[in-house]
């Protein structure tokens, strides 16, 4: 049963849908012009999107939880191994796969402990054989976190960060303020090749999907209190 | 490493070396009056998310209006009359109002983020928190002698107000701390005694050193969890036992954090120190996190926004005075002595 306002529920879902089909297009962009960066973070918007839209709206959910939480298990473990070679690469500094792997983190919260979600917009399929509800203190931390990140991203002078990170030649590329800069040897990125596909694949938009999935996220973590 | 190219703008340029690999972020220092926008909007944007929560749409004892009317008791007929003409307002259009007060603080948390929207935004915020404060928050308990710090008095959301000035966006400057851009030194100064001072005088007024009342309080709290229902109960035994002693204590902590600022540097910290973890306590014992982990909450009440405070007046180094005045001076810079 969805709660109401319904509306409100429907709009978060679409938008969630939003984000996992924007994800999809920028995959086949990737494919399409060899980019080998940021697609890591685009398959896990694919399936947070289609699986929060479930949680928002009971109807749009499908898939056996198990097989959800294998998923967003791989997309954790993967996240945070990537940040691991990030701090080996780069030195100490704050990668941007954390929040990813936090997102992933908190995703897999949702499917273990759906008991919480009781007044939220939580799909019943995702019951579970767990009838524990997750911690509401680390709902709140993990919300504020994907608020911090959502409010920083957007007030980063550079975009495309949340996707590609401060070390990658991607978000080298897009510069500050949609500004350009000499690249060494290798693949253009998508942002550099202009026309319909440098549009879709706009840092800034890219940077828009993640500000969406974070606010939606942290408002799923809110109702699951 | 050999720079390839970099361009300069109203910010730091990221610098490619041979490997493709950029490192603006390591050079690019941080303006922190931005950074505490940043994290004012943060806290905004929260709000807004918790106005969102299904029981805020509803009517009844439990729903957003029956919240808002339980706020008149106690307070003298004209306020309480018009908290509960407000809530007679929202009981009659619960979504309607309801969305329109989420959407306002959006517009605030998002307003904060675009630097051509922050001035209006933040004026925006000023507004909306002196008007939550009277309607929203029973004018913070202050007409009937209940507006403990214990509890979030004078009102936390008077605090959103205050930082909305003393972060007004302004040109970097030799400031001692952030606070100091906006309004100065004197006045930053003057505004921290009276706010600390203030603090100490509703700890002992009114049923502020009540033991009964400060145990009524915290035990009032249902719902939490279990770890947070624990430190309930001991911090309600405390206050039992011990409610004057405690905001006497608290009296005289606000005291010395108000008086700290006009003190050497160094003083200054530790008495900010000393602010911040009386309203960490604050947050987690008495506050309980403003209710949020009930379920039932609008706002993570006075811990956060007070110590975001005690924080724009921390001493700042040479170094980080610099850093506070990017990109209007040094940062910029250098930027274009690496471009030429």
């Amino acid at each position: 049963m969805t709660p109401t306002p319904a509306w409100l529920y429907y709009f978060f879902a679409i938008a969630m849908l939003a984000v996992a089909a924007y994800g999809l297009v920028l995959l086949a962009v990737s494919v399409a012009i060899r980019r080998s960066a940021g697609w890591d973070v685009d398959i896990a918007h694919v399936f947070m999107g289609v699986s929060m839209a479930g949680m928002f709206v009971t109807g749009w959910a499908f898939g056996p939880s198990a097989i959800w939480e294998l998923i967003f298990t791989v997309l954790l473990i993967w996240f945070l191994v990537q940040s691991v070679q990030s701090v080996i690469t780069f030195g100490i500094h704050l990668t941007h796969y954390l929040i990813h792997a936090a997102m992933s983190f908190a995703m897999l919260l949702m499917y273990v402990f759906p008991a919480g979600a009781s007044s939220g917009a939580m799909s019943m399929s995702m019951a579970s054989s767990s009838s524990a509800r997750i911690d509401p203190g680390l709902s709140l931390l993990l919300a504020f976190v994907f608020f911090a990140s959502a409010i920083f991203t957007l007030a980063s002078p550079v975009k495309g960060v949340s996707h590609h990170g401060r070390h990658s030649r991607a978000y080298a590329m897009s510069g500050p303020a949609g500004g350009t800069v000499g690249t060494p040897n290798g693949p253009a990125p998508a942002s550099a090749a202009g026309g319909a596909l440098g549009l879709i694949s706009a840092p800034w938009l890219e940077d828009a999907s993640h500000v969406v999935m974070c606010v939606g996220m942290g408002f799923m973590l809110i109702l699951m209190i | 490493m050999s720079v390839t190219e970099v361009r300069a703008g109203d910010a730091p340029a990221p610098v490619i070396d041979a490997r493709g690999v950029t490192s603006s972020s390591v050079e690019q220092p941080r303006d922190l009056q931005r950074t505490f926008q940043l994290v004012l909007a943060t806290v905004w944007l929260l709000d807004a998310v918790l106005q969102l929560q299904p029981f805020m749409f509803t009517r009844g004892s439990s729903g957003f209006s029956g919240m808002l009317n339980n706020l008149a008791a106690g307070n003298p007929g004209w306020v309480a009359h018009s908290i509960t003409w407000n809530a007679s307002n929202v009981y009659h259009n619960p979504v309607v109002s309801n969305t329109v007060f989420a959407l306002v603080q959006f517009l605030i948390g998002f307003g904060i983020v675009w630097k051509r929207s922050l001035k209006a935004a933040l004026a925006l915020s000023v507004v909306w928190s002196l008007g939550v404060w009277w309607f929203g928050e029973g004018a913070g308990n202050i007409f009937h002698g209940a507006a403990t710090p214990f509890g979030g008095g004078p009102g936390a959301v008077l605090i959103y107000a205050l930082l909305a000035v003393l972060l007004w966006p302004s040109a970097g400057s030799d400031t001692p701390f952030v606070a100091a851009r906006s309004v100065g030194m004197t006045a930053a100064k003057v505004i921290w005694a009276v706010v600390w001072g203030l603090l100490a005088i509703l700890a002992v007024v009114g049923s502020g050193r009540s033991p009964q009342a400060l145990h009524d309080l915290v035990a009032a709290y249902t719902g939490q969890p279990g770890w947070l229902a624990h430190i309930d109960r001991a911090t309600a035994s405390m206050f039992l036992h011990h409610g004057a002693t405690a905001a006497i204590l608290l009296a005289v902590v606000c005291v010395i954090v108000a008086i700290g600022v006009y003190l050497p540097p160094q003083f200054t910290k530790v008495t900010l120190v000393l602010g911040i973890v009386t309203f960490v306590f604050i947050w987690v014992a008495t506050e309980n996190f403003g209710g949020i982990l009930a379920g039932g909450a609008t706002d993570p009440n006075s811990g956060p926004p007070f110590i975001i405070l005690a924080l724009i007046y921390w001493p700042l180094t040479l170094a980080r005075k610099a850093a506070t005045s990017w990109p209007s001076n040094s940062t910029a810079q250098s930027n274009e002595a690496l471009v030429r």
